[in-house]
């Protein structure tokens, strides 16, 4: 297992210094563009002295999005490119399962996106001045967000071992993903914040924004809900990867007849 | 030592409400240091067979061992195997041979170390060696294809399974694939190959087995299936015309001359009469009509449509 989140590690290195361009682009495109969201929002806001809170709370959000936008799409965009170009079936052959092979992989990529977004986190709090608190008990709420996102990639991993056109869900999916991580339902009054529990990593996002913008104590009642959220979406993606496994390898699919 | 034993495989595909009958009995046994050429018209069912064997599709019927384990279900017994499957990627393009090879090792249960080591063992066997740093893609057809033969040998299966791998190669690079066909053969290694060209089966195979429409109408060895098909006739050429006293002897043994010099002969004691009538004329040769692998298969596939 550690062998193999190495070699993937070491893929995902030789990826991004190959094509070390791309990746310094997006890096950079991505704090432009939440530059050019920050100045228009500050200017539809005006000078408001409440504003400081909600935008640190923007930050936090956007990153979060971010990460998890990119992990879902590399999963289920990469496992669809192989399964086109012919690599998929070599996986699938190995004595390592499926799901392993691609959690490893999902892990070795966030441990690479997790420099870069760090990266953007330091560029947004220089370009805007806001300084966001980062304790080691930030991890914890991160994990659970992240177990999500690995359940929600799986779910739409297996999809596309299934759907040839998984590319079309995946277009909605950030749109999706932006309203989960950003709506603040941890200021929401009791029967709405039921529903706010049952979100996709909402509880997760909601814990790291009190942590990291309001710099409020963590709530270890809220950690574990988000940890409950974050664990029943987890297993619920790899049950139903493991089932598309199944109905694929029942179709003669994996490979993309 | 059997190292393949698959029996009595099946797999149906329902596709726009209509069921195709991709494999419908396909029973196959393969032992160390054997080859296998698997053989039929496109859409027989080999592609699916062999995935059935690596455990890609999930049979209806029937069941699949690899050394004595179950590779839908017991996921050790893919480390016997190895497969090169149809289609031109088995490797990832945007990385070297190198990097390809140590990867694939790893997921196939190596340690790193042991990886590399291999990795460079097989890039200087299979003459890659000059190009382990470059780009997959900006490789040849027939390196990137003799790379995926490596690649699906890191591990040391004890199972070869090769979907078309001469498929679009050219001369020199189907040589050279026939020839390391023959190096891992020789290292024990049991091999089952799909090809449409069969005088490359005919020259690599032990044995052979014919599919047609989802069912094995043959399996034989390789000498014995072409001994026969072979005819007991034979071909019998001289050098200059036979004379017409000769046609009409000839003639009397009920026999006629196909062209002024050739003549058709049923069996060997017939030769010889034929012979005694032709003595002293010179001859050219006498040929035993010889059927390959393309009589053969032609016969078989064709007959059965009949
Ligand atoms: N996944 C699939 N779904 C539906 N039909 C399939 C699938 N794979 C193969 N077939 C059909 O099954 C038959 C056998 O295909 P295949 O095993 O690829 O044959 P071969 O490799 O001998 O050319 C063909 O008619 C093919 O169209
Ligand atoms: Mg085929």
């Amino acid at each position: 297992m550690i062998t193999i989140f190495w070699a993937e590690l070491k893929r995902q290195w030789i990826q991004q210094r190959r094509y070390a361009l791309d990746s310094i682009a997006g890096i950079l495109g991505i704090a432009v563009a939440f530059y050019g969201f920050f100045l228009t929002t500050k200017y539809a806001a005006g000078p408001a002295a409440q504003f400081g809170d909600r935008l640190d709370s923007i930050v936090v959000g956007y990153a979060l999005w971010s990460l998890v936008t990119f992990i879902i799409a590399d999963i289920a965009g990469g496992l669809q490119q192989e399964a086109f170009t012919g690599t998929l079936e070599q996986l699938f052959l190995s004595p390592f399962s499926p799901a392993k092979i691609f959690l490893t992989r999902a892990l070795a990529r966030l441990t690479v996106i997790l420099v870069q977004i760090f990266g953007i986190l330091l560029i947004l709090m220089a370009v805007t001045g806001r300084f966001l608190s980062f304790t080691p008990t930030l991890l914890l709420p991160l994990v659970t967000v992240i177990l999500g996102a690995f359940g929600i990639a799986l779910a739409m991993g297996g999809l596309s071992l299934l759907v040839k056109q998984v590319q079309q869900i995946l277009g909605f999916l950030p749109f999706g993903l932006f309203l989960a991580m950003l709506v603040p339902v941890e200021t929401w009054e009791m029967p709405a914040r039921l529903v706010g529990w049952l979100l996709p990593m909402t509880p997760g996002a909601g814990v790291l924004r009190e942590l990291m913008a309001r710099n409020q104590a963590l709530d270890w009642g809220q950690l574990a809900i988000a940890f409950l959220n974050g664990g029943i979406y987890f297993a619920i993606g790899l049950a139903l990867f493991k089932q598309a496994e199944r109905i694929a390898k029942l179709r003669g699919r994996i490979g993309g007849y | 030592m059997q190292i393949l034993e698959a029996r009595n495989l099946k797999k149906f595909y329902r596709e726009k409400g209509r069921e195709v009958e991709a494999v419908r009995d396909v029973s196959l046994t393969l032992a160390a240091g054997e080859i296998l050429a698997f053989l039929g018209p496109n859409g027989a069912g080999k592609t699916t067979s062999i995935k059935m064997i690596a455990g890609l599709i999930r049979p209806d019927d029937g069941w699949v061992r690899i050394c004595d384990r179950d590779p839908h279900h017991q996921p050790q017994a893919l480390k016997l195997l190895g497969a090169v499957l149809e289609g031109n990627r088995n490797v990832y393009w945007r990385y070297t041979p190198e990097e390809n090879l140590e990867y694939f090792g790893v997921l196939r249960g190596m340690s790193q170390n042991a990886a590399r080591k291999r990795a460079a063992d097989l890039l200087e066997r299979f003459n890659l060696a000059h190009k382990r740093r470059a780009l997959v893609q900006s490789l040849s057809r027939g390196m990137q294809q003799k790379l995926a033969i490596a690649v699906s040998l890191m591990h040391q299966p004890s199972l070869l399974l090769l979907d078309e791998p001469t498929l679009g190669l050219d001369v020199e690079a189907t040589e050279d694939v026939k020839r390391l066909v023959r190096e891992i053969v020789q290292e024990g290694c049991a091999i089952l190959l799909t090809t449409h060209q069969l005088a490359i089966a005919e020259e690599l195979s032990n044995r052979v087995a014919i599919i047609n429409k989802g069912e094995i109408v043959t399996e034989e060895t390789t000498d014995e299936l072409i001994r026969q098909f072979s005819g007991s006739a034979y071909v019998i050429e001289t050098e200059r015309p036979i004379d017409a006293e000769r046609v009409r002897k000839l003639h009397l043994l009920g026999l006629e001359c196909a062209t002024s010099r050739t003549i058709h002969v049923a069996d060997a004691p017939m030769l010889y009469q034929v012979l005694a009538i032709l003595k002293p004329l010179p001859i050219l040769q006498i040929q035993k009509d010889q059927a390959n692998l393309t009589d053969v298969f032609l016969k078989l596939v064709r007959g059965d449509e009949a």
